[in-house]
């Protein structure tokens, strides 16, 4: 029963945790950006997709759109405002350009937390669940919602992995991750080819965002944490490195959904924590790193 | 060399000077925002040398800093031991910190290293929150004993610790150590072909920026009364101890502690605006980084040399 | 060259820091005014009502000829939650802003990081919200340093005492239930609260199967509100503040099928009902009052005034504050116009005020609540309400109740009969 219990629970926020994850190891992987603004995109995401749903009263489904636009819409001022000056800039040495664009990203991150703190306080907001009502899953009364997400974030992934496998696009992302100047030597603007990349990772990120809200409730106070969790996540799956990831999701996930059921609820966030420290010391590429 | 030493004595003994005397002039709330801003300069001072010199871009300084803080704090409250005993214990606590984050740390090259230090602020910060019943958690703990109740008091001490950690620091960069560290940090394998035992003087590098961090973080929690995560370890703080340093220009010593005086000052200012002021201060330090990214006092100097 | 052009530069940014340092001299400006601090949380549910009932407040005062034809002037200041900011906000208010009393902060925490200040600074310092019990603990242990802080909401104690009056009306007397499981964030008022409560509830005829205290950070509930099915109680007794919106609205989602009750500081306002987009139909809480619960005559115009004036019914603290802030123009009226901190603490003790919560009186030296808000029938016991349709129905006491208690169709009583 219990068991039944962990493997359902589990399974939705794992698969929560991962489609975050995997858009910031995206990232990572296709323009070598470390996103600290990345809580930033979802939580935007949230809240907007809360503020059209409940308090302009488009409903539901449409304030969910809004929502998921609105983070693509912050993914893009996060690349356009911050990244690329950065890296474009003269003014900053080569070697330090990674270290700037990290300190800018973090920054960022900051001002879009302070800022919608002012715009809508820190209380959590959650938004209604896409589908209403309960199902039994083995005995084990699961929202229909949770199921929902599970899904969603597994189409999308599937989607993902079909783009990046069978479409050109995806095989230039794809090569641009590996080697950029080879990419433009084969013909392709690796302008067109980031434009696509944060394209697909402010989706990513703004459908995380809504369907967190939608499933646990987001505040801005989240903003720090989820970043947090998404680049242990992608440190323990290892950098660049999708699968790694999806993998490294679903344990953290399951030791924590463990841990909550079967030690205590406060120690939850731990033994993914110690985990995240005993990878560090001996394996820092993480599970399946290639950088 | 030597002209330029003497430049800055002079410089800095008139600053210091007339800062001890600003008591007998400023309120006594200003003069506690500068207090705290003292504190932020040993910090900023403390990761430039680090950064500046070690080359490492350490983002998790509150981590040593909560170490010092953490551990003084917990040594009063729950031990009731007095506040020296405190503030030296968490400075070694601090250094220990350093020495088990570096270690693993160093070996790793890129984005790794900044990550590691940053993975390091989460775990003490969830630490402090999961054991919230010593630690006060999230909102905070008290502690009994405190520097003093006059603010005068409390600035000179500040003022005191942040002349003799700047003598220091300073002292140390301009010194053959200093030097070497420069040279490791701006090409590492140059120097370890010179034969400097380069991993050697990056440790060290954070053994000494741990000590001031946490000494100073032991002072700041006895200034305030009060340790909590945001205060001395939110992630906010780090950032700001690093536009603090980058703002003053790095690898100057010096300028950090001027950078974080005047974040700390505008921060004051911006008061009126609420919440906002966080943001105005996070928009202005994301524009110098854009445009100014060798700091004020970087732009300073070099411009100065160039006339 | 060089050296000249650095020296002028270096001169002209001093001038100009002194210039700018100027307003903050030691020179500062006395009005005729009474200064009161006010530190609240501006970006919390609970806390954002502070510092807008004190405003009103003393605007009531001031249009009434002010405390001995002095008006009040209300400073305030935001801590952010955090215990840091409201030190420094209380140091500012009393050595920059020169106030003669501080109200402030509904958390606990942050509440008794304030209080030795007030003892080192001799500045009188009421909480409108906080409760653990440790606040006035403190006063009693040391009266002499401590005597400037008062508690101007029930401490955690007597909100546990309050539950539990309630909770033997309505849900052991009326609906027979028996077992029950005490659900509470892990946090400095909830201490004292679930101690209280371990033995109130047992007195009352439940048996308490389960006590779990959870992490303030916590997002995902769904393990906690399983291991309390598990347990099969008839009612789940809470203690949160800075939790709400997402216990409510996963307790609401997983169709949770045990009755919530108990103390949600959040609750008690109506952007709760926003916030969970109605998800907290059927939960009831304690709090210090609702609109149209007329506990006393000024109850109901404070509430149809602060909702007229922005937008949202006050929080729990809202009528705490407003109240604290006649208290203290009363208690400077009593003592003569002085504002001296000890001739304040002095008046403050005769407080017999009748605000919009009841009839507020504070315990003395005898008691081991000392300055705690006196509890009890015809004092203020505050009352219990139950989210209905939008809006809160007062469901105890029962002179006061303006509805009956009804629950949402998941809810299935006496679950222990299962």
């Amino acid at each position: 029963m219990r068991a039944v219990q962990i493997l359902v629970d589990g399974f939705a926020i794992s698969s929560l945790y991962g489609l975050a994850a995997v858009g910031f190891t995206l990232i990572f992987g296709v323009s070598g950006v470390l996103n600290l603004a990345h809580g930033g995109i979802m939580v935007v995401a949230a809240l907007v997709g809360w503020a059209a749903a409940a308090e302009f009263g488009f409903g539901t489904y449409a304030g969910t759109g809004l929502g998921i636009l609105a983070g693509l819409a912050t993914a893009y001022a996060t690349y356009l405002i911050v990244v690329r000056p950065i890296q474009r800039s003269r003014a900053i040495r080569p070697e330090e350009t990674e270290i700037f664009v990290l300190t800018g990203t973090l920054l960022w991150g900051i001002m879009i937390q302070v800022g919608m703190a002012y715009l809508f306080s820190d209380n959590p907001v959650t938004i209604r669940p896409l589908v209403a009502g309960v199902v039994n899953i083995l005995g084990v009364r699961t929202p229909a919602n949770e199921i929902l997400i599970a899904v969603i974030a597994w189409s999308l992934i599937g989607l993902l992995w079909l783009l990046v496998n069978r479409t050109r696009t995806g095989k230039a992302l794809l090569g641009a991750s590996m080697n950029p100047r080879g990419v433009t030597l084969l013909g392709y603007e690796l302008t067109r080819i980031y434009f696509v990349a944060w394209t697909i990772y402010g989706l990513l990120a703004g459908i995380a965002g809504v369907l967190l809200a939608s499933f646990l409730g987001v505040s801005t106070a989240n903003t720090g944490q989820l970043t947090a969790s998404a680049f242990s996540i992608v440190v323990l799956g290892g950098l660049g490195s999708v699968s790694g990831s999806l993998i490294a999701a679903y344990v953290v996930g399951y030791l924590e959904t463990m841990t909550a059921y079967l030690v205590a609820p406060t120690l939850r966030p731990i033994p993914s924590l110690i985990l995240l420290v005993l990878v560090i010391y001996v394996r820092p590429q993480g599970l399946l790193g290639r950088r | 060399m030597a002209i330029l030493r003497s430049r800055v004595l002079w410089i800095g003994a008139a600053v210091v000077v007339i800062a001890a005397l600003l008591p007998f002039w400023l309120s006594a709330y200003l003069l506690g925002v500068l207090t705290a801003a003292y504190y932020f300069g040993v910090f900023a001072m403390a990761w430039d040398l680090l950064f500046g010199f070690a080359g490492e871009v350490n983002f998790g300084p509150t981590f040593l800093i909560g170490l010092g803080a953490y551990t003084a704090a917990i040594l009063n409250s729950e031990f009731g031991l007095p506040i020296p005993v405190c503030v030296v214990a968490g400075a070694i606590a601090a250094v220990l910190g350093g020495i088990l984050l570096a270690v693993p740390a160093l070996r790793l090259r890129g984005p790794y290293f900044g990550l590691v230090t940053l993975v390091a602020v989460l775990l003490l910060q969830n630490f402090i929150v999961i054991f919230a019943g010593v630690t006060g958690g999230e909102i905070g703990m008290t502690v009994p004993d405190v520097l003093s109740i006059d603010e005068k008091v409390n600035y000179w001490y500040a003022l005191v610790f942040l002349t003799i950690c700047a003598v220091l620091l300073y002292g140390l960069s301009r010194s053959t150590v200093g030097l070497i560290l420069q040279a490791s940090g701006q090409d590492a394998v140059e120097a370890s072909a010179l034969g400097f035992n380069v991993t050697k003087h990056k440790i060290a590098a954070f053994c000494i920026s741990a000590l001031f961090s946490g000494t100073a973080g032991a002072m700041l929690i006895f200034y305030m009364g009060t340790a909590s995560i945001n205060t001395v370890i939110d992630l906010a703080i780090a950032v700001q101890i690093i536009i603090a340093a980058v703002l003053g220009g790095r690898r100057t010593i010096l300028g950090a502690a001027l950078g974080a005086v005047f974040l700390i000052v505008a921060n004051e200012f911006l008061r009126p605006l609420g919440q906002l002021n966080t943001f105005v201060v996070s928009a202005v330090a994301l524009a110098v980084i854009l445009f100014f990214p060798e700091g004020l006092l970087g732009y300073a100097l070099h411009r100065g040399e160039r006339e | 060259m060089p050296i000249q052009t650095e020296a002028r530069r270096g001169l002209l940014a001093g001038a100009v820091c002194a210039v700018g340092l100027l307003p903050f001299s030691a020179f500062a400006q006395s009005g005729d005014t009474i200064k009161i601090g006010v530190i609240g949380e501006e970006s919390a549910v609970a806390g954002a009502s502070i510092t807008k009932a004190a405003v009103m407040a003393a605007d009531e005062i001031n249009a009434n000829g002010g405390v001995n034809g002095r008006k009040i002037e209300i400073i305030t200041y935001d801590n952010h939650s955090s215990a840091a900011d409201a030190v420094r906000a209380f140091q500012r208010a009393v050595s920059q802003d020169k106030v003669v009393a501080v109200i402030g902060s509904y958390i606990s925490e942050v509440v008794l990081a304030i209080e030795p200040w007030s003892a080192r600074l001799h500045m009188p310092f009421i909480t409108p919200g906080a409760a653990s019990n440790l606040i006035s603990k403190a006063v009693h242990d040391d009266y002499d340093h401590y005597k400037y802080t008062f508690h101007g909401w029930l401490t955690s104690a007597f909100i546990a005492q309050a539950v539990c009056d309630y909770t033997k009306d309505e849900f052991v007397g009326l609906r027979h239930m028996t077992t029950a499981v005490v659900m509470s964030e892990d946090a400095a008022w909830t201490k004292p609260l679930d101690e209280a409560y371990l033995e109130c509830l047992p007195k009352i005829g439940l048996k308490v199967l389960d006590h779990i205290r959870f992490n303030p950070d916590t997002s995902d509930f769904t393990p906690i509100f399983h291991q309390i099915e598990d347990a099969h109680p008839d009612v789940i007794v809470t203690g949160i503040s800075h939790v709400g919106v997402q216990p409510t609205v996963q307790w609401h989602d997983q169709q949770v099928p045990i009755p919530m009750i108990g103390q949600s500081s959040q609750a008690t306002t109506s952007t709760f009902w926003k916030d969970t987009n109605g998800a907290s139909e059927g939960v009831i809480t304690d709090t210090a009052a609702a609109p149209g619960v007329a506990l006393t005559p000024t109850t109901v115009p404070f509430v149809t005034e602060y909702e007229k004036k922005f937008g949202v019914t006050p929080s729990y603290t809202g009528y705490a504050t407003f109240d604290m802030v006649h208290v203290i123009a009363e208690a400077i009226e009593r003592a003569g116009g002085a504002t001296d901190p000890d001739k304040l603490v002095t008046a403050l003790e005769a407080t017999d005020h009748l605000g919009t919560m009841g009839r507020i009186q504070f315990y003395g030296r005898d008691n081991q609540f000392t300055h705690a808000m006196k509890y009890g029938p015809g004092l203020v016991t505050t009352i219990a309400i139950q989210w209905q349709d939008g809006k809160q129905i007062c469901v105890w006491p029962h002179d006061k109740a303006n509805g009956e208690i009804t629950f949402p169709s998941f809810i299935k009583l006496h679950a222990s009969a299962n």
